[in-house]
């Protein structure tokens, strides 16, 4: 069984995948929660959604698209959406989070538009919706791998001014740090995150992965360091576990991995239940 | 003459500083001076425009009329951010649930100065460890700042200010939920660091009877300037002016209804 996972490439590029995804969903979830903006991910997954189903009408209608992965109309869109969130957040100031329900409403609108197109649902949607295995292709992972570094990169370079940012955005333009690049690049790799997970756990569940393991990390961290490592110890055990069920099983990956995630959050709630109760 | 007993050199310069918000007039015709080494309370009623003085000064807000001078530099060309600390007025409420640690939050004080793709060096987190251990939180180094009080979360965004060594400090309505005790201690600290350190500081309180018995500069805001001088010329005609600052406001209430 366990063996089968080194036999397969299709199960190896899954099981690196899932191991990248794991490492930086929950760091850009700590950031994204820290500043009320977990539902960010919602908004960037449905307009994601809409550009994979852009990318398959694009693919069938229009011959120099014939061969190119829907992957990368779903970053592009993503990205595109996620400045389309940045700008709303300023002519909505007094009411920064309508940005992100008026995002996902238009790629949610687009996207049922564009499969009504592409002759309703078929099996390579659901994959993008909820996340299957056998699907995962080479270059898919090398998208994965690309987002994946740039992620690393950026939160090891500029890891005090993002925390800086996060954590007080009046007192960080103040001291003249530049908030408005940091934030800008920061959305982005979120949007570049989200477009390269949806293979594994699917557009829908993505967020759950962005911040599950982030809610259980928050009860017990003490520190922000230790914030990001535990929500990145909790998304690794999700999603192995998840994948390795899923597969065993025959269960939809995505559904699997983030099953695993709630269970993971509701162990580490009663744990901190029980403390408490010992405690007194 | 208070003016030339301070003598030091101008750090902040407001001239005929006017701002509205949404049409309505906050700041009218403000003529302001800072001098080096000045320990100034701004005291109003609620509404009066003491936070928006403070925001322009800090080039949050731009003014809609007249110019704003920082250690003699028009606000535009204004770039050495770390001169100048800030603790803003909900500082000590709000972020309780963020997970971060004491050592974190006041390190978070060097980001703008130590610059972009650049670590915190042993020497910065020696430093902000000194900084800690002075405003009186060494044993809560490394504790959550969710599990400190009021008072003593306070502590932690002045330190924050502190870090980066600034020359000039604006806390806006520090005390406010600070137990008594605190509120005493805060001031003394204060106290310390400007003779100590010649840090010019400029404070704004509702609490004017606490505040005054420690700057030495006060001046009184209610859209316009009403006064502006030494703390001692305050104490003499204080009666006086607080009568026609809230005097005002409340003949501008009746007026309405």
């Amino acid at each position: 069984m366990l063996a089968d996972w080194w036999q397969y490439d299709f199960l190896r590029y899954t099981l690196f995948s899932g191991i990248l995804i794991g490492l930086i969903c929950p760091v850009l979830g700590t950031f994204l929660i820290v500043r009320r903006l977990s539902m960010m991910a919602d908004g960037l997954s449905h307009v994601t959604l809409s550009g994979v189903a852009a990318g398959m009408l694009l693919s069938k209608k229009v011959v120099i698209f014939n061969s190119v992965n829907p992957l990368f109309f779903g970053m592009l869109f993503s990205v595109l959406g996620s400045l389309f969130i940045e700008r709303l957040r300023k002519v909505y100031r007094a009411y920064q989070d309508l940005a992100i329900p008026i995002t996902l409403s238009a790629g949610l609108g687009l996207f049922t538009v564009l499969i009504s197109v592409v002759d309703g649902f078929n099996a390579d949607l659901y994959a993008y919706l909820f996340g299957k295995i056998v699907t995962v292709t080479e270059e898919d992972l090398y998208a994965l791998i690309g987002v994946a570094v740039a992620v690393l990169i950026t939160v090891l370079l500029i890891y005090k001014e993002l925390f800086t940012v996060s954590f007080d955005e009046e007192f960080a333009r103040v001291s003249g740090v530049s908030h408005r690049w940091i934030n800008l690049w920061f959305t982005v790799l979120v949007a570049l995150t989200i477009a390269a997970s949806m293979r594994i756990v699917g557009v829908l569940l993505i967020s759950a992965l962005i911040t599950l393991p982030v809610a259980a990390s928050l009860q017990l961290a003490r520190s922000f360091r230790q914030a990001i490592l535990f929500a990145i110890l909790f998304a690794e055990v999700a999603v192995l576990s998840g994948l390795y069920l899923a597969y065993w099983l025959d269960w939809a990956s995505g559904g699997t991995i983030v099953l695993a995630a709630v269970l993971i959050l509701l162990a580490v709630l009663a744990t901190k239940r029980i403390k408490v109760m010992v405690a007194r | 003459m208070s003016e030339s007993k301070a003598g030091g050199e101008p750090i902040v310069r407001l001239s005929s500083v006017t701002f509205q918000y949404d049409g309505k007039s906050v700041l009218e015709q403000i003529d302001f001076t800072l001098h080096k080494g000045d320990f100034c309370g701004i005291v109003g009623p609620n509404g009066s425009g003491k936070s928006t003085l403070l925001k322009l000064i800090l080039g949050l807000l731009v003014p809609k009329q007249g110019t704003v001078e920082l250690f003699g530099k028009p606000l535009s060309k204004f770039r050495e951010w770390s001169k100048i600390g800030y603790v803003a007025q909900q500082a000590a409420h709000g972020t309780g649930g963020f997970p971060a640690t004491v050592r974190e939050v006041v390190l978070s004080g060097l980001t703008g100065k130590v610059g972009l793709f650049r670590w915190f060096t042993k020497e910065h987190k020696r430093h902000a460890e000194e900084v800690i251990t002075r405003v009186g939180l060494g044993e809560k180094i490394d504790a959550h700042i969710g599990t400190l009080s009021g008072g003593q979360r306070q502590r932690v965004f002045i330190a924050r200010a502190l870090v980066a060594q600034p020359e000039l400090l604006i806390l806006d309505e520090p005390t406010v939920g600070v137990d008594q005790e605190s509120i005493e201690q805060f001031y003394r600290l204060l106290r310390t660091l400007k003779d100590e350190s010649g840090l010019t500081m400029m404070i704004v309180s509702h609490d004017v009877g606490v505040m005054s018995q420690w700057v030495n500069k006060v001046a009184c805001l209610q859209q316009r300037l009403h006064f502006h001088g030494s703390s001692d010329e305050f104490a003499r005609a204080e009666e006086q002016i607080l009568k026609r600052m809230y005097g005002d406001s409340i003949r501008l209430l009746t007026h309405h209804h």
